[in-house]
């Protein structure tokens, strides 16, 4: 296994269309990676530049400590699994996966071996003799794996693996990539545009908008430590909730409400001189409170809305209710005995508030 | 219900006369050639019955023989050669290169024109214009060379279609498997050998057994090139029927050889299907 390095990567094809842009990343060997963003963010782009599969415009790309900028893709030692998993559908189970050891004239006991030792910890074993259009979508997903897996590759690079597969399949899935990760102590490059896939798999995730990364880190520190509006509502479902409000120098008021700030907090917007000035307000739905209920955290000023929607999902109740001509939702608990057109009180946990600059639409406070 | 019973009536409005059509053109006139098979009909006058005479004759005549021989070699040797570089072109077109959709439009200009006209335009190449530039004989005007021609002309005009299926079948393969393979080492013809080719079979297969009957078939080309010469030596099947039958007083034996012919070409078209649909993978 190895790490790479991508230094001031850019995609741009011939009619001018930046897709990359200035791609900066040092990934450490036997690490998992996530590129995340909504499509057309450059995170597919980004993962076949480093296959090969795409020129790389400008930048080094290195694998372990070769450049492979023009080195083929056969030639990087790398292994990939496709969305639509990309499998050849005339080969057996075990000719998809003893392939590319064929190719490299590897004897034909090792290949036995590599195949049947991947079929095993994939479980694939009684279908080793079946085509792909024979199997389940999440056999068809394993194959693939297990065809990365043989050729013992430096690195992993998955794109967006899982999407074609049902919800509860996907979960599955999920566990058992995770559990891979793990027992081959593999570096993993891995595309998706779903954040539970994210934050459950990550060891560190990149999120990417318009072909920029916008935030290296850990799953943690993503969702609690956002560097811009995007990130903050990108990373977490439902989104964050998102208030124009105006920094009096002590206080943020929006729709009448003021809305307290811990002082330290407080300081930092006033030393970087935004009192007077409108920003915007981030708080997370699960730290949007019912005012009247029983909280153990330091409440702002309660607010007074009208419930739009009400989701029961389960463990927990979504509400969904407009303030400050914002849309917002909350999550609270199951025994909510909200109701749609009900008026409720609401409140933010004084710490959990995050406050963005309303221009630049970075981060000032979390 | 009305709505259905003028559909039924515009549908048999529509067929009944295409099929009247087709019986009094296509399967009256192969009735009768299969009743005139047996007798010693000479296209004109009277005739007699013979029996099954005409058709053991068949397998004595020489010159029957030479033309199977002939019409085999040729179907063989061009079927080749059309499949061979058809696949090529259609590799080549399908790939990205510039004006991609112009030069498939210009490779497919030969299947629009009638063979007969190929036929004399190349019939005018071979007998003037390359003698003129070899400073050899016409290659019409030899026995050794002349059928060779023929497999030119045929294979030229060929060339299209079969390219055109080739280039549906190339689109058929998805872009990721190649990518794929790309990753696991086949480049180049070891691409083409484990992925493209398996994965076009069914194409190749319906190129081939078309391209095979439409061979052994041929008749406009060697009308306009060589009408059968020189020394009979590019006479084919179809020429020999129709030549023979219509011209030589031969129509009730030429009318056997039509049978035996029919028969022939449906054996090796099912032959060759049932050969290639076994190495076809099942997708």
């Amino acid at each position: 296994m190895a790490g790479l390095s991508l230094q001031h990567i850019w995609k741009k094809y011939p009619n001018g269309y930046e897709a990359v842009k200035d791609f900066n990343l040092e990934i450490a060997d036997k690490e998992f990676i996530i590129f995340v963003g909504p499509s057309g963010c450059g995170k597919s782009t980004t993962l076949r530049m480093i296959a090969g599969l795409e020129d790389i415009s400008s930048g080094t790309l290195k694998i372990g400590e070769r450049v492979v900028n023009d080195v083929e893709s056969k030639d990087r030692d790398i292994a990939m699994v496709f969305q639509n998993y990309a499998l050849y559908p005339h080969m057996t189970v075990y000719d998809n996966m003893a392939f590319a050891l064929m190719l490299k004239k590897t004897p034909k006991s090792e290949i036995d071996k590599a195949v049947r030792e991947a079929a095993r910890i994939l479980e694939l074993e009684k279908v080793l003799d079946r085509r792909p259009s024979q199997l389940s979508g999440g056999q068809r997903q394993r194959v693939a794996m297990g065809r990365a897996i043989v050729r013992n590759p430096q690195v992993f690079l998955m794109d967006e693996p899982l999407s074609n597969l049902d919800a509860k399949l996907r979960v599955q899935m999920r566990a058992e990539i995770a559990k891979l990760h793990d027992r081959l102590g593999a570096t993993i490059i891995y595309v998706t545009h779903d954040q539970t896939e994210a934050m459950t798999l990550g060891t560190r995730i990149v999120v990417m908008k318009d072909g920029i990364v916008q935030q290296v880190d850990s799953p943690t520190n993503l969702y609690n430590k956002p560097n811009n509006i995007f990130v903050a509502g990108f990373i977490g479902s439902p989104q964050m909730n998102f208030i124009e409000s105006k920094f009096d120098g002590a206080t943020l008021e929006a729709g009448g409400v003021k809305f307290e700030l811990p002082d330290e907090k407080a300081a930092i917007l006033k030393e970087k001189g935004y009192t007077g000035k409108n920003v915007i307000m981030g708080v997370r739905p699960e730290n949007v409170y019912d005012s009247k209920a029983e909280s153990l955290c330091k409440l702002t000023s309660p607010f007074e809305a009208k419930i739009t929607v009400f989701e029961l999902l389960g463990s927990e109740v979504q509400l969904y209710f407009d303030f400050a001509g914002a849309s917002m939702s909350a999550k609270v608990g199951q025994g909510s005995r909200a109701a749609v057109g009900d008026s409720m009180s609401f409140a933010f946990d004084v710490d959990k508030i995050h406050v963005f600059d309303k221009e630049t639409e970075q981060a000032i406070i979390h | 219900m009305k709505s259905q019973n003028e559909r039924k009536r515009t549908f048999l409005l529509i067929a009944i006369p295409i099929l009247l059509l087709f019986f009094a053109f296509n399967t009256v006139p192969l009735i009768r050639g299969f009743i005139y098979s047996f007798t010693n009909f000479r296209g004109y006058g009277s005739f007699d019955w013979v029996g099954l005479r005409n058709y053991v004759d068949l397998f004595t005549d020489t010159r029957v023989g030479n033309s199977y021989w002939f019409t085999f070699k040729l179907a063989l040797v061009a079927t080749i050669l059309i499949n061979i570089l058809s696949l090529i072109m259609a590799l080549a077109l399908n790939s990205k290169i510039r004006f991609k959709s112009f030069l498939r439009g210009m490779y497919f200009i030969p299947n629009i024109l009638g063979a007969l006209v190929v036929g004399y335009i190349f019939s005018y190449i071979f007998t003037y214009i390359l003698p003129a530039i070899t400073h050899a004989a016409s290659m019409l005007a030899s026995r050794t060379w002349a059928w060779l021609a023929i497999v030119i002309v045929c294979a030229w005009q060929s060339i299209a279609m079969n390219t055109l299926i080739y280039i549906s079948g190339l689109q058929t393969v998805p872009e990721d498997v190649y990518e794929a393979a790309a990753l696991d080492g086949a480049t180049g013809w070891n691409r083409f050998r484990y992925i493209t080719f398996p994965l076009i079979m069914p194409f190749f297969t319906i190129n081939m057994v078309l391209c095979m009957k439409n061979n052994l078939m041929v008749f406009d080309q060697i009308m306009a090139l060589t009408k059968g010469g020189p020394a009979q030596s590019t006479e084919s099947i179809s020429y020999l029927i129709y030549n023979n039958g219509m011209n030589g007083g031969q129509f009730g034996f030429q009318s056997a050889n039509a049978v035996i012919f029919f028969i022939v070409i449906v054996v090796i078209s099912i032959l060759q299907l049932r050969f290639l649909n076994k190495k076809e993978e099942q997708l």
